[in-house]
């Protein structure tokens, strides 16, 4: 290719607009779960210690409205199918721990729950909207993403829980 | 009829010319968006538990804030700024 | 003469001023800025009875009462419809204008009522929204409508709000029954506001607003305006979180300018405090001032006519002119205390009192129109509201 004047400029144009455009990372599907290590209510909560488990890593905050619906949502989906293998991580991430104590004095967890005020794990997990959820397969990879919860949601998250809790 | 006459009824009233007036607006308006370069810095979605505070809205009460704007209309000359598509006000 | 009728009420500062349709009914319900992908998740009715009192020094002037309704229901994730009714009910002697010349000492009443619904669709990062309103009282009809859409950023920190207005109102006049005029407004809104931190949130819009037909005060004489105006409105607001105080300080910033010639400042604040687990305090303050109308007139009357006539009046008759109060220069401070108390996660209940007052003298600057008694209002709120 003869390289003109003119072509350099559009190569050097379309380098800038490279540079320019936002980091665009996203954490999808197939890719491996960061790790977690946070304190829980009792001892420390790892994902390396749920390694061959399906795991459904939430992240909530108690001024989320949504929340409040999903967590009913995330007591039956552990009783359910906690027998299978699924274990349900809720993630906290109010800065302040007195906000969540609350939250869950008036809406009861029946499954795991971690704290995490800095923030740092819903970098990792590219959360873009609160609350998101993860599915992580046996394998140890992210399975599944959800932003947001409605009610109508339910159904379709379900079903590809037990899809996922039948792959090896 | 035509629109209001640049020339002062009496004195105490000032008439600055509308194409002033309107560039003053649109700087103001420059401005305002230049100033989003500083210190701005946006919170990530696990952050906005503040910004949820339902006194963090902008509109507030809606009857309080339509009753009192309009006292305000019906006693002042200026009107309006806060959204559209609401009647008109008998209070010329 | 007509001056001196005395039996009917001025329009400015008459019930009909006050009773007549709210400027920007559907309009104050802007969608919150971080909520703009679904519909509220739940829905919310409010009733709210306010009250307002009036006076100029030595009479007392006009009382309103308003019982109000709003309400809001999600009916899908996508859709939302809210509306509201107002009944204004208006009493009291009226006031006068010009306060030297009086309009009436006679008891009047009048009665305004106005409702409005708004539908809204949601979609991802955008909504829209369609409204219409209408207002109704026996000289006074006004039918607006108004489309809006806001356009929320990837991340919900930024969105832009744009919105068209139209306004179609109808005036006539208890005192001239052959008086039949026509008002009609075309408005326009552009407006964007900014997640600027966790804790900050700031919003600028711009209105322009343009109106064509009958602007004068058919219950005052002389009073002649332009038959169009023409308005540009800046607003700018500004809600910073204090976490370590739990409190909000709400500030605005208002800039008015129209074709009569009228440039108008408006500074507010509020102090949203929670006081404890189920109280919240908020104390207000607004300062307003504006600069006379081009054709307003002082009090001063021609020696040989007499009052409400300027001098030179009939030998040279001015294009427009208006001894409206309200086109005077002058400045207004606003001081107010809210009380809200959460009976239930879903009920509450707030009581408002605030005090009004207008002087010429307590305008920016000082040029105030001079010849002006002060004018004073007490305005009171009290409601109920619940989520359900």
């Amino acid at each position: 290719m003869k390289t003109t004047p003119r072509s350099l400029l559009r190569l050097s144009a379309l380098c800038l607009t490279m540079l320019a455009a936002p980091a665009s990372w996203a954490l999808d599907a197939g890719a491996p779960a960061p790790d977690l290590n946070l304190p829980g209510l009792k001892d420390a909560v790892t994902l390396a210690q749920l390694k061959g488990k399906v795991v459904y890593v939430d992240f909530w905050a108690s001024w989320c409205g949504p929340c409040k619906q999903s967590f009913p949502f995330m007591n039956e989906l552990q009783s359910k199918y906690g027998a299978q293998g699924l274990t349900v991580l809720a993630v906290n991430l109010d800065a302040k721990r007195a906000d969540a104590d609350k939250f869950l004095g008036e809406v009861p967890a029946q499954f795991t729950v971690a704290f995490d005020a800095t923030g740092d794990s819903a970098k990792r997990f590219d959360v873009k909207g609160m609350p998101s959820s993860y599915v992580i397969g046996r394998d140890g990879k992210v399975a599944a993403v959800h932003k947001g919860f409605r009610e109508q949601d339910r159904k379709d998250i379900e079903s590809r829980i037990v899809e996922i809790l039948g792959t090896p | 009829m035509s629109t209001a006459p640049d020339q002062p009824l009496v004195a105490g009233s000032t008439v600055p010319p509308t194409r002033r007036a309107l560039s003053r607006l649109g700087l103001a308006l420059i401005a305002a968006a230049g100033l989003g370069g500083c210190a701005m810095s946006p919170p990530q979605p696990w952050e906005k538990g503040n910004l949820a505070r339902p006194e963090m809205t902008m509109g507030g009460d809606a009857l309080d804030q339509r009753f009192v704007q309009h006292i305000y209309g019906s006693k002042e000359a200026a009107s309006g700024g806060y959204g559209v598509g609401g009647g008109g006000c008998g209070c010329n | 003469m007509a001056a001196t009728d005395t039996r009917l009420p001025p329009r400015g500062g008459k019930a009909g001023a006050i009773i007549a349709a709210a400027l920007s009914l559907p309009g104050v319900i802007v969608p919150a800025t971080a909520l703009a992908d679904t519909a509220p998740e739940r829905g919310e009715i409010a009733i709210k009875y306010l009250q307002y009192q009036d006076s100029q020094p030595d009479l007392s002037r006009i009382r309103v009462r308003a019982p109000s309704v709003y309400v809001m229901v999600p009916l899908s994730p996508k859709w939302s419809v809210e509306g509201s009714w107002v009944s204004d009910t208006v009493s009291g002697a009226t006031p006068r204008y010009h306060t030297a010349v009086s309009g009436a000492t006679r008891k009047m009443s009048d009665k305004r009522i106005a409702e409005d619904v708004k539908v809204t669709r949601y979609e991802e990062r955008s909504s829209y929204s369609l409204s219409l309103s209408h207002s109704g009282e026996n000289d006074y009809q006004s039918n607006a409508g108004g489309l809006s859409a806001s356009f929320s950023s990837d991340d919900n920190n930024r969105t832009w709000n744009v919105g068209f207005g139209y306004a179609a109102d109808r005036i006539s006049s208890t005192n001239d029954p052959t008086l039949h005029q026509r008002k009609n407004t075309v408005e326009f809104m552009v407006g964007v506001t900014q997640a600027w931190t966790a804790n900050d949130l700031v919003q600028v819009n711009l209105t322009l607003n343009h109106g064509h037909g009958y602007y004068s005060d058919p219950y005052k004489e002389p009073d002649i305006r332009p038959d169009k105006r023409t308005q540009s409105i800046l607003l700018t607001r500004w809600n910073h979180h204090f976490s370590e105080m739990s409190a909000t300080l709400k500030s605005s910033y208002r800039y008015y300018h129209d074709n009569f010639g009228i440039n108008a400042h408006t500074v507010g604040a509020e102090w949203v405090q929670p006081v404890g687990d189920r109280w919240t305090v908020t104390p207000e303050l607004r300062y307003y001032t504006q600069g006379a109308a081009s054709f307003y007139y002082d009090p001063v009357y021609d020696p040989v006519v007499g009052a409400p006539y300027p001098p030179g009046y009939f030998t040279n008759p001015p294009q427009f002119i208006s001894p409206d109060q309200r086109l005077s220069a002058f400045g207004a401070i606003t001081a107010g205390l809210k009380v809200a108390l959460k009976l239930s996660a879903d009920w509450t209940v707030d009581v408002k009192a605030e005090r009004y007052e207008q002087r010429g003298s307590w305008r920016l600057g000082g040029q105030g129109s001079p010849g002006l008694e002060p004018f004073r209002a007490t305005f009171f709120q009290f409601g109920v509201s619940t989520r359900f």
